[in-house]
């Protein structure tokens, strides 16, 4: 049925018409035999379409719920911010692409910040790559150093992205969970903990890498340096390395302190720190994010990134530069927006869990972060009768936003399979929101009660 | 003793693979990162790497500040992961009037970080170990790297050169495909085919004929078609780009993708989209998910609004798609002339914004070193923006390793400049003909 003309015009009606019967006949016959294999995604995503985002912000879309759900600010991001962006739009050059590895303004400004936090030089060209948002970060990180055959150490609950960005990268997720000390009753996210033993147990000879998040989505948990001890131990002696997201960098509460782990002995060498302007300036929309690390670990997440999107856009990075440079020079000033932002928060974090502990949940108090998480079990809400496939915090999640239009996450979305039955009991509220938002919040907790 | 003796044969077991995964093997290497270099350092005349140097329209700047003054603080939030639904609407709209077909912008167009990050989508999510992608030759450099990375081989076949019996400038219709050629690259293992029309670097538009008999290849051994058609409003001389997928049978097998940066001139917003059908677009949300899950809101807002007003203007003389195109055949038709001047001979494309250019008579300029490992064109290149100051970029930058060395006397010029540096490259030009000929 090739036909081998070498004049591609057709030559009048009936050659037409002869070409297109030939053509009908062989779409059938393939369409028949092989189009359901052919249009069958790839091995690398199986079974990653589904995903807890896409299942809850449609529920939550409906303006009449209360949204503590999605970790999105509803406050303003600063006002300087939003000026630089003006400024950058209305530079022409900065309409067209700039260098593929991180905006040179960008790149020079994240390195001299970090340098101050960090302790030591940080080269803007061979140490940073800059992503389209910590999620590309990530992305980036696993593509360029995870393969099949290796192992990932993943902490439960975790951010739910690390595990099917682990599995695309044909590896192992090998979870371990925070345990709470106090057989349930926890007050405060320092309560969850994880047993040094249990995580030795999981390193061995295929660990090719162990994910921290520090501060801790969705407990609020910031690691103490004891903590980050054992883990920095355990990849010295096995040779893993360390990816540390720590977006939430910026957000701790009085008496905490975050703690890089790349600053510990021997760590630098072995971890990938990745940072977020969406969390650092309440700018989730401008998704740019960055790794910084070792140039023989950078150089490979510069290798995906150009071979992935390759740059990322320019008057969002100038924009993000130009906060920055305000932000580095008042670092000492306690009115430096990394500070003043956790302060902000932290009165917001007080009387989120004032309001919880009125309706008579338990919320789990973190020591950063903008999230916190509710034992709702004391509750005593009886889901049994709903659809039984799904965990008990997915019904119950369900149950708040239908009958009181308040949203939440539910914990077993942050999940391995083991642990579910351990968590599910919990939901995450996001308490980055303005006070509105907050006071329409507290009309429904205290009215919880009242049928 | 027993448990260290082990650790230490794990830890040198690991210590002796390498840090990176194997999926990077052979795609280190990108031609921009050494020539955007030598362009900053070097030129006086940048006709290398492909943007524009003229100004973004100002509606569609006019529609990012207005955004930011008047809009919602919540678009410094994240919009839907899948496309800002005021993009996503408009897009629909759009491509359903050059479809001729309904689409849902739910589920038929997703939006990308830029064209590139949707060429990443496709290869991620249908294209598997074992799958053979055919490319055609000269290609877009990326396409290479990404099917390797997704443990794809790629399959090359060459477009070639049938210069014009009467000695006219050859135009880039004359390079063809041979459909020979071109179906004995398909086999059971062949997933899909890369198309690229209006072509980069060449600048050919492919034409209905052309596109027909890869349609029914597609169709006889259904393979999948990647269509990046991002210069689809840069087309010459009335000639009109011819969209594959509203071909027969071509529809539910081929993936569009497309560009802000191109369309409207902003390569730095990185907006880009894909549009086809569901069941192909499902998979390639699933690798948008698992790898950026969002795209920046408020350029997407912009872009969405520029969109609107295109759609308003669709096909009227104010129209951006109409005027871009009339101002780039100016300048390509200036550049063709100025190139021809001096006896660099021109590949007049017939779409894009790069021309192909055949520098031959140059050569005696930069001697030939048959011991060196870089094709002819390359060093031509780098000498000519150290020396000469004129920044293009070498052809054999977008062949397959095994053809680098079948077209090494030809270099590519980007014509998205404005006057000013149009100049500049002729006076450049003119300058290096009178030492010729001194």
């Amino acid at each position: 049925m090739f036909l081998a003309s070498q004049n591609f015009c057709c030559h009048g009606i009936r050659t037409c018409q002869l070409r297109t019967d030939l053509l009908s006949r062989s779409i059938k016959h393939s369409a028949f035999a092989t189009m359901p294999f052919r249009h069958k995604n790839t091995r690398r995503i199986e079974g990653l379409d589904s995903n807890v985002w896409v299942e809850f912000t449609k529920v939550a879309a409906d303006p009449s719920i209360v949204n503590l759900g999605q970790g999105l600010p509803d406050i303003s991001p600063p006002s300087y911010v939003k000026e630089e962006l003006a400024k950058a739009a209305a530079a022409d050059r900065l309409n067209q692409y700039t260098r593929g590895f991180g905006h040179p303004s960008l790149v020079k400004a994240l390195s001299q910040v970090y340098e101050q936090v960090c302790g030591r030089k940080i080269d803007p060209l061979t140490d940073i790559l800059v992503t389209v948002g910590a999620y590309g970060s990530l992305f980036s990180t696993i593509q360029a150093l995870i393969e099949e055959g290796d192992e990932v150490i993943i902490i439960e609950p975790f951010f739910d992205c690390y595990e099917p960005m682990v599995k695309m990268a044909g590896a192992k997720p090998v979870f371990i969970p925070l345990r709470c000390k106090n057989d349930g009753n926890s007050a405060s996210s320092a309560d969850w903990v994880l047993d040094p033993a249990e995580l030795a147990n999981r390193f061995n000879s295929k660990t090719k890498a162990i994910i921290l998040n520090t501060p801790h989505n969705p407990i609020g948990k910031v690691f103490t340096r004891e903590e980050l001890q054992v883990i920095a131990d355990l990849c010295i002696k096995h040779d893993t390395l360390c990816i540390s997201d720590e977006v939430y960098e910026w957000l701790v509460y009085k008496g905490n302190k975050h703690i890089k782990i790349a600053t510990l002995p021997g760590m630098w060498e072995r971890t990938v720190t990745i940072g977020s302007a969406g969390k650092t300036y309440s700018v989730t929309g401008w998704k740019l994010g960055w790794s910084i690390g070792p140039e023989y670990l950078i150089k490979h997440l510069q290798v995906v990134h150009q071979n992935t999107l390759y740059t990322c856009p320019t008057p969002l990075q100038e924009a993000l530069a130009q906060a920055f440079w305000i932000d580095y020079k008042r670092m000492d000033d306690p009115d430096c927006y990394f500070y003043s932002l956790s302060r902000e928060l932290e009165s917001k974090r007080d009387r989120m869990a004032q309001l919880l502990k009125e309706a008579g949940l338990k919320p789990v108090i973190p020591d950063g972060g903008y999230f916190m998480i509710v034992d709702v079990s004391t509750l005593n809400v009886d889901l049994s009768d709903v659809d039984e496939k799904q965990p008990y915090d997915y019904k119950f999640v369900k149950w708040m936003i239908a009958s009181k239009k308040l949203s939440a996450i539910p914990l077993s979305a942050f999940c391995g399979p083991e642990t579910k039955k351990q968590f599910e009991k919990y939901i995450r509220f996001c308490f980055i929101k303005k006070d509105s938002t907050l006071d329409a919040a507290e009309v429904i907790l205290k009215n919880w009660n009242k049928q | 003793v027993k448990a260290s003796n082990s650790l230490s044969f794990s830890l040198q077991a690991k210590m002796s693979r390498p840090v990176q995964a194997r999926r990077l093997e052979g795609i280190d290497k990108n031609i921009w990162v050494e020539f955007v270099k030598l362009a900053a350092a070097y030129s006086k005349a940048n006709l290398g790497q492909g943007f524009p140097d003229f100004p973004a329209p100002d509606f569609l700047t006019e529609a990012f500040t207005r955004a930011l003054s008047e809009g919602n603080h919540m678009l410094h939030q994240y919009t839907r992961a899948f496309g800002h639904p005021p993009l996503v609407k408009v897009l629909a709209q759009f491509f359903e009037k050059l479809l001729g077909r309904d689409l849902d912008p739910m589920t038929n167009v997703m939006v990308t970080v830029g064209a590139y990050q949707a060429l990443f989508c496709c290869f991620q999510a249908l294209v598997d170990e074992g799958d053979e992608v055919i490319i055609i030759e000269p290609f877009f450099d990326c396409y290479e790297p990404m099917v390797k990375m997704a443990g794809g081989t790629p399959v090359f076949v060459s477009l070639r050169p049938n210069p014009p019996k009467d000695g006219k400038l050859m135009s880039s219709a004359d390079w063809q495909l041979d459909p020979a050629e071109l179906a004995s690259k398909f086999n059971e293992r062949t997933k899909a085919i890369v198309l690229n029309s209006p072509n980069n670097p060449l600048g050919k538009v492919f034409s209905r004929g052309e596109l027909g008999l890869i349609a029914e290849l597609c169709v006889k051994h259904d393979v999948l078609c990647i269509s990046d058609e991002v210069y689809e409003w840069l087309v010459y001389d009335g000639k009109q780009h011819i969209r594959i997928a509203s071909l027969q049978g071509m529809w539910d097998r081929t993936v569009i993708i497309g560009s802000a940066g191109k369309t409207f001139s902003a390569t730095g917003w990185k907006v880009g989209w894909v549009v086809g059908p569901n069941r192909l677009l499902q998979h390639l949300r699933t690798v948008h998910q698992n790898s950026v899950y969002h795209c920046a809101t408020i350029a997407q807002e912009a872009v969405a609004q520029g969109f609107q007003r295109e759609l308003m203007l669709y096909g009227k003389p104010e129209s951006y798609f109409v005027q871009l195109p009339k101002e780039l055949q100016q300048k390509r038709d200036w550049l063709v002339q100025s190139l021809d001047g001096v006896g660099m001979k021109p590949i007049v494309p017939e779409g894009t914004y790069f021309l192909v250019a055949d520098i031959s008579q140059f050569k005696s300029d930069v001697p030939d070193a048959p011991n060196s490992d870089e094709p002819y064109d390359y060093r031509f290149a780098k000498w000519m923006v150290k020396n000469k100051g004129l920044a293009a970029i070498p052809l054999s930058a977008f062949y397959s390793n095994a053809h680098k060395n079948n077209y090494t006397n030809f270099i590519r010029f980007c014509f998205a400049k404005e006057e000013a540096t149009l100049k500049a490259a002729n006076d450049i030009l003119q300058k290096w003909k009178q030492e010729k000929t001194s």
